[in-house]
């Protein structure tokens, strides 16, 4: 018995570090000259020079695409954080004309891919002269995590005694006081894993970023690696370098955070 | 409870209501009536009724797109749910599995397109570490051009998709199992029965609603699919990994047929739509059956 058990968990180490080899790879490379890489793929760097990550960053132009990234991130997730808990509050506490018409609307968004819609939003975007901005991401992406982040938080705000909002308008405080001073802080954590799946979302989003934007300047990192993995195709070690850079901080969050990430992907992902 | 004032109501859904209809719900009714046109984007549109529809059916590049999402949808569906199945029961039967949890589940944090640049890299025939790794090993005659082989391509990236998202469904079935009654599993070991007994015999099937998720969101990710054929492949070679949305995006944005593409774009989201319905559909009755 004792050496099944053992034998299952060297079976389950060995692929979690197979598992992790292309990461390992990516990361020693980044320290091997373009020689080094194409002879010896499976060679150790000889020296940590990492004068290759400078070079990346400011000639390459992946700290301006960073830049780009961490812009269009803030802003889309600073306005679904606000719409979403707004339209949540009234959709899950408030009776109204149209309150099951406008929920229906926004399920209708959980089920529907970005194809069913870009099309139509690229002409739109384009005769309003909205592509080639920021706003041409921050737009789209505020509207995709709408539908979930609406959904999450009307459920949570489902789960808290209706006598609570109840005496606040006893109290005489109008529902925006009351989404302001009651609400927001008790659904803190819904909005947590509103966070974490929008910024994520918004981060890595791919399609839309290379379909709306074609100016240098303005590129996010997944468009902006794309662009820079065609340029320095042949030059390994700064493509090494840039997935490197990339990569590094997210697994640092990670690991930071792991326990919130976790929870607020898996529930990001369970909508429909 | 009645909204203390028409206006405070107006102010709460307004902003969300405003954004979400101006990008999503009027483009898509925009894409669906585009669909009856024939339009290069330039000239003004034709009307063409159910043309496009028609040259949908009949496209067989199109058809193809649907054999090998398909493909890729059981092979990562295998992969996926099995391994992350496997995983999940080591790690919630053990103590200290952070290091597993953790590295199993980074690459599902990182942008499809570093995940798809990196193996391209692996892949690579002249410095990639699988092909050196194979000679290594003696396996030389292994070796393949796998991004560029008509027969291993496409199962070239459902191994990239495995290992994205093995990780990810290790992590919902991990939270499955911690929600589990601690009290069957105890008295089942206490009648004796061993680890994968448990697992396999009470874990697993208590854990099905999860397992019904996960393959729903195998099938709804699959066909919606872009990242990784567009980087790795696009679609080549020989259209081989051709898949819906890779074809959608070559129709519009390189042949410039807004409409035919715009029909293309409401038949992917139609199958999409109704291949998760009726999954969800053929769950239920499987539960209804189980209740006699």
């Amino acid at each position: 018995m004792k050496s099944i058990k053992r034998l299952s968990s060297a079976l389950i180490y060995l692929y979690a570090l197979a598992a992790l080899l292309p990461l390992v790879w990516m990361f020693l490379s980044a320290f091997k000259s373009d020689g080094q890489i194409s002879q010896n793929p499976l060679g150790l760097p000889t020296h940590f020079d990492i004068s290759v990550f400078r070079e990346s960053w400011s000639d390459g132009g992946l700290g301006l695409y960073a830049i780009n990234s961490f812009i269009v991130t803030f802003a889309t997730t600073v306005i679904v954080l606000f719409t979403s808990s707004m339209a949540g509050f009234a959709l899950s506490r408030l009776k109204f004309r149209g309150n099951v018409l406008i929920r229906g609307v926004f399920i209708l968004g959980l089920l529907l891919p970005v194809q069913a819609y870009f099309i139509a939003q690229n002409q739109i975007f384009d005769h309003l002269h909205l592509k080639d901005t920021r706003l041409s991401l921050i737009i789209p992406y505020t509207a995709m995590g709408l539908p979930l982040a609406i959904w999450l938080v009307k459920t949570y705000i489902d789960s808290i005694p209706k006598e609570l909002f109840e005496a606040a308008r006893i109290d005489g405080a109008s529902d925006i006081q009351t989404y302001r001073t009651l609400m927001l802080p008790i659904i803190r954590p819904a909005l947590v894993n509103v966070i974490i799946f929008t910024a994520l979302g918004a981060w890595n989003e791919f399609l839309l970023a290379i379909l709306y934007i074609q100016n240098e300047s303005l590129k996010t990192l997944p468009a902006g690696l794309l662009t820079y993995s065609s340029r320095y195709e042949t030059n390994y070690q700064l493509l090494f370098a840039a997935l490197t850079m990339v990569t590094l901080p997210m697994v640092v969050l990670y690991v930071a955070f792991n326990k919130q990430i976790t929870r607020g992907l898996t529930q990001g992902s369970l909508k429909g | 409870m009645k909204p203390s004032s028409k206006s405070g109501l107006f102010f709460l859904l307004f902003p969300a209501l405003a954004i979400y209809l101006f990008a999503v719900v009027a483009p898509f009714f925009g894409t669906l009536g585009l669909s009856f046109f024939r339009w290069d984007g330039y000239k003004s549109p034709t009307w063409a009724a159910l043309d496009n529809y028609a040259r949908a059916f009949k496209d067989q590049v199109f058809q193809s797109t649907f054999v090998h999402v398909l493909v890729y949808i059981l092979v990562t569906l295998g992969v996926e749910v099995l391994f992350g199945l496997i995983l999940a029961g080591y790690i919630s039967s053990h103590k200290r599995t952070a290091f597993l949890r953790i590295s199993l589940f980074i690459p599902v944090m990182l942008p499809s397109i570093v995940i798809a640049v990196l193996w391209s890299a692996i892949y690579n025939s002249d410095y990639g570490i699988l092909n050196s790794m194979l000679a290594n090993v003696g396996l030389a005659n292994l070796q393949h051009i796998w991004l560029g082989d008509t027969k291993t391509a496409l199962l070239s990236i459902c191994v990239v998709s495995g290992w994205i998202y093995s990780g990810f469904f290790m992590a919902i079935f991990v939270a499955a199992f911690s929600r589990l009654p601690s009290e069957v599993i105890e008295s089942a070991a206490l009648d004796g029965a061993g680890t994968y007994q448990i697992f396999r015999k009470i874990k697993v099937p208590m854990i099905q609603q999860s397992t019904s998720v996960a393959i729903l969101l195998c099938i709804t990710g699959g066909v919606q699919g872009f990242d990784l054929f567009y980087v790795m492949t696009n679609g080549g070679p020989y259209n081989t990994t051709e898949v819906p949305t890779t074809y959608l995006v070559k129709t519009v944005f390189a042949n410039g047929e807004i409409g035919y593409g715009s029909a293309l774009a409401i038949v992917i989201s139609m199958v999409g739509l109704f291949a998760a319905l009726g999954f969800r559909n053929w769950q239920n009755r499987k539960e209804e059956e189980l209740e006699y």
